[in-house]
C-alpha cells in the first residue's frame, strides 16, 4: 500500500520544520539560548518518535525511491531514540560557548538526524548519496563545536578527511554502478551483479570501503578514538550510535538483503569482521582514557555486529538490529556516566574512577551494569544480544568467527572489569559525592532501564526484529 | 574517444587525488586532493550518462558538485579554525589526539 506524501514522510518532515525552528530561535535570541532550545528539540524529537509509530509499512514516494519497509520504520525509531537521550544529556552542559551557541548545535544535530532518516529509507542512489552526506557534514561540525579548544579542531579535521575520503570512495562506486546498470534505482543491482560485470563488482567493491569507514570497521577506524575523546560527551555517545546503525541498515539494503548474489560478499564480510574484533578489543586493553577505551571496544562491537552480518541470513540481520538496540542503551549510558565523572572530576582519566561505589554508589552501578551489557553478562541487554548473533553466526557454520567473538568478550570482560575494580576496589581519592545534574540523571536511568529491561525480558524485542528482518529476505 | 577513455581519465584523476591524500603534508594540500576525488567522480558520471543517453547522468554531477562544495566550505573553515588556535596548517603537527 503506497500512503500520500504526507502521512510518509511525516517524520521527516517534522524533523524538517523543527530544525528550521530551532534555527530561527537562534536567529532571534540573543544571550543564553541553550535551555529554550534545548527543550524543544527534546520535546519536538519525541513528536517526531511518536509520529514513527503511526507509519504505514510499505508507504513509499517518488517512484520508489523512498520506501518506508520496517527496517526503515524500526531504525528510525532507534535513530530518534538515541537523539533523545543524547538532547537529555546535553541539556546540562556548562560550557560558556555551548550556552551562545546552542541552536547552532542543536540545528547541526537535528539536519544529521534528517540525513540518517532519508538514508535508511533511501532505494536510489542518487537519494542515498544526498541522504549520507546531509547526515556526515553536520557531524564534522559538531565534533568541532567547542572551537577554542586545540584537540578538538584537531579532531575535526581528522574526521573530516576521513569522511570526505569515504564518500568520494561512495561516489564513485555509485557512478560505476549507474554506469553499469543505466538507472540510480537499488533494486537493480542484484540483477546486475548476477550479469557479472566487473565494473558492478568494482562499484559495490568502492562503496563497501566507504561504508566501512564510516562505520569503523578495522582498518578504517582511525578517526574514532581522537573524535570521542575530544568532543563533547552527550554527541559522542549519540555519534557511537546513530551513523553506525543508520550505517549498518544500509550495509543491510546494499549487499545482504534479497541479492541473490550476496554469498559473495561473505569472504569480505568474514575478514572485516575478524580483524574488526580482534583489532577493537586489543587496543582497547591499554587505554587510560575512558573515552578511548570505549572508542575502541565501540570498534569492537562493530565487528561483532559484522559476525552477525556475515551469516548473510534473515536471523543473522535480526540480531544485527537487536545488537544495536542493546548497544544503544550499553554505550549511550557509559558515556552519560562519564559525562557526569568528569563534569565532577574534570577528568576523562580511568583513574577517575577510583572508589566510585563508595563515594557514589548509584552512579556505580549504573556504570558496572552498562559495562556488563557491553562485556555480555548474562541478565543484562548485552548478553542476549551476543548469545543471539553468535548463534545465528553458528547456524550458518561460522564456527571459527563465533569461536574468535568467544574469546575475545573474554578479553574484553577484562578490560571492562579493570574500570569495575577501579570503582569497587580501590580507594577514592575524595570522598565527596559525584554531583549528577538531574537531566543527566534521568539519561542515565533511562539507558539503565533500557539494558535491564532488555536483559530480563528479551522477548518481545526478539520478536519485533525476527519480524522485521523476516521481510528483507 | 570512446567511453573507455573517459574511464580511464577519470581513474587516473581519482588515484591521482588520492595519492596527494595520502602523500600531502599541508592540509590545504590534502583537500585539493580530496577535490580531485571527487571530481574524478563527475567525469565518471557524466562520460556515462552521455554514452547512454541518459539524463541522470548529467543531473546527478549536478547534486554532487553542490555538496562537494559544501565540503570543502566547511573543510577550509575546519583548516582555518585550526590555523587560529595551532598556528600551523601541517598534518604532522596534529599530534595532540594520541593512543
Amino acid at each position: 500500500m503506497t500512503g500520500t506524501l504526507a502521512t510518509t514522510l511525516a517524520p521527516e518532515i517534522g524533523l524538517f520544520v523543527l530544525a528550521v525552528v530551532v534555527l530561527l530561535i537562534g536567529v532571534i535570541q540573543r544571550g543564553d539560548q541553550k535551555r529554550v532550545v534545548g527543550w524543544i528539540t527534546g520535546i519536538g524529537l519525541l513528536g517526531v518518535l511518536g509520529s514513527t509509530l503511526r507509519l504505514v509499512e510499505g508507504g513509499s514516494v517518488g517512484d520508489g525511491m523512498f520506501v518506508n519497509d520496517g527496517l526503515a520504520i524500526f531504525a528510525k525509531q532507534l535513530l530518534l531514540g538515541a537523539g533523545v537521550i543524547s538532547i537529555l544529556g546535553s541539556l546540562t552542559l556548562g560550557h560558556a560557548s555551548f550556552s551562545r551557541r546552542s541552536a547552532e548545535y542543536h540545528f547541526a544535530l537535528l539536519a544529521s538526524l534528517l540525513g540518517m532518516m532519508a538514508l535508511v529509507s533511501a532505494r536510489d542512489l542518487l537519494l542515498f548519496f544526498v541522504a549520507f552526506e546531509l547526515m556526515s557534514i553536520p557531524l564534522y561540525v559538531l565534533t568541532g563545536f567547542l572551537k577554542r579548544d586545540e584537540a578538538t579542531s584537531e579532531a575535526a579535521l581528522k574526521f573530516f578527511l576521513v569522511g570526505t575520503v569515504s564518500a568520494a570512495f561512495i561516489v564513485y562506486g555509485i557512478s560505476f554502478i549507474y554506469g553499469v546498470t543505466g538507472s540510480t534505482a537499488i533494486d537493480t543491482i542484484p540483477r546486475a551483479l548476477a550479469e557479472g560485470q566487473p565494473l558492478t563488482w568494482l562499484g559495490m567493491g568502492l562503496m563497501l570501503v566507504g561504508l566501512a569507514f564510516k562505520i569503523a570497521a578495522f582498518p578504517f577506524h582511525m578517526w574514532v578514538p581522537d573524535v570521542y575523546e575530544a568532543a563533547t560527551t552527550p554527541f559522542v555517545a549519540w555519534l557511537a550510535v546513530a551513523p553506525k546503525a543508520a550505517g549498518f541498515v544500509a550495509i543491510i539494503r546494499l549487499y545482504v538483503a534479497g541479492s541473490s548474489a550476496s554469498d559473495t560478499w561473505l569472504p569480505v564480510i568474514v575478514a572485516l569482521a575478524g580483524v574488526t574484533t580482534v583489532a577493537g578489543n586489543l587496543m582497547a586493553i591499554p587505554q587510560r582514557n575512558i573515552k578511548r577505551l570505549l572508542a575502541y571496544s565501540g570498534v569492537a562491537h562493530i565487528g561483532y555486529m559484522l559476525i552477525g552480518l556475515a551469516a548473510l541470513s534473515d536471523s543473522g540481520v535480526a540480531m544485527v538490529l537487536f545488537y544495536l538496540v542493546a548497544y544503544l542503551f550499553g554505550n549511550m549510558g557509559a558515556f552519560m556516566v562519564v559525562e557526569a565523572v568528569a563534569r565532577s572530576e574534570r577528568s576523562e582519566g580511568i583513574d577517575a574512577y577510583a572508589g566510585l561505589a563508595q563515594r557514589s554508589p548509584l552512579l556505580a552501578l549504573a556504570m558496572l551494569i552498562f559495562l556488563l551489557s557491553l562485556g555480555g553478562i548474562p541478565f543484562v541487554a548485552g548478553f542476549w544480544a551476543k548469545l543471539y548473533l553468535f548463534l545465528a553466526a553458528a547456524e550458518k557454520g561460522l564456527y571459527g568467527l563465533v569461536f574468535l567473538g568467544a574469546v575475545l568478550t573474554v578479553v574484553a570482560l577484562y578490560y571492562y572489569l579493570l574500570v569495575a575494580r577501579r570503582m569497587y576496589i580501590d580507594a577514592p581519592v575524595c570522598s565527596d559525592r559525584v554531583r549528577v545534574p538531574g537531566l543527566l540523571g534521568a539519561a542515565i536511568a533511562t539507558c539503565a532501564a533500557g539494558v535491564v529491561g532488555i536483559g530480563v525480558y528479551p522477548a518481545p524485542w526478539v520478536d519485533l526484529v525476527k519480524r522485521v528482518a523476516s521481510a528483507l529476505f | 574517444m570512446g567511453l573507455q577513455a573517459y574511464l580511464v581519465l577519470s581513474a587516473v584523476v581519482f588515484c591521482l587525488g588520492l595519492f596527494g591524500v595520502i602523500t600531502r603534508r599541508n592540509t590545504i594540500g590534502i583537500l585539493l586532493g580530496v577535490e580531485l576525488m571527487l571530481n574524478a567522480v563527475n567525469i565518471n558520471l557524466v562520460a556515462f550518462g552521455r554514452f547512454r543517453g541518459d539524463l541522470a547522468g548529467l543531473v546527478f554531477p549536478v547534486f554532487a558538485i553542490a555538496i562537494t562544495v559544501a565540503e570543502a566550505a566547511l573543510g577550509l573553515a575546519i583548516v582555518i579554525l585550526l590555523f587560529r588556535v595551532r598556528r600551523t596548517v601541517m598534518a604532522d603537527h596534529l599530534d595532540l589526539l594520541r593512543g
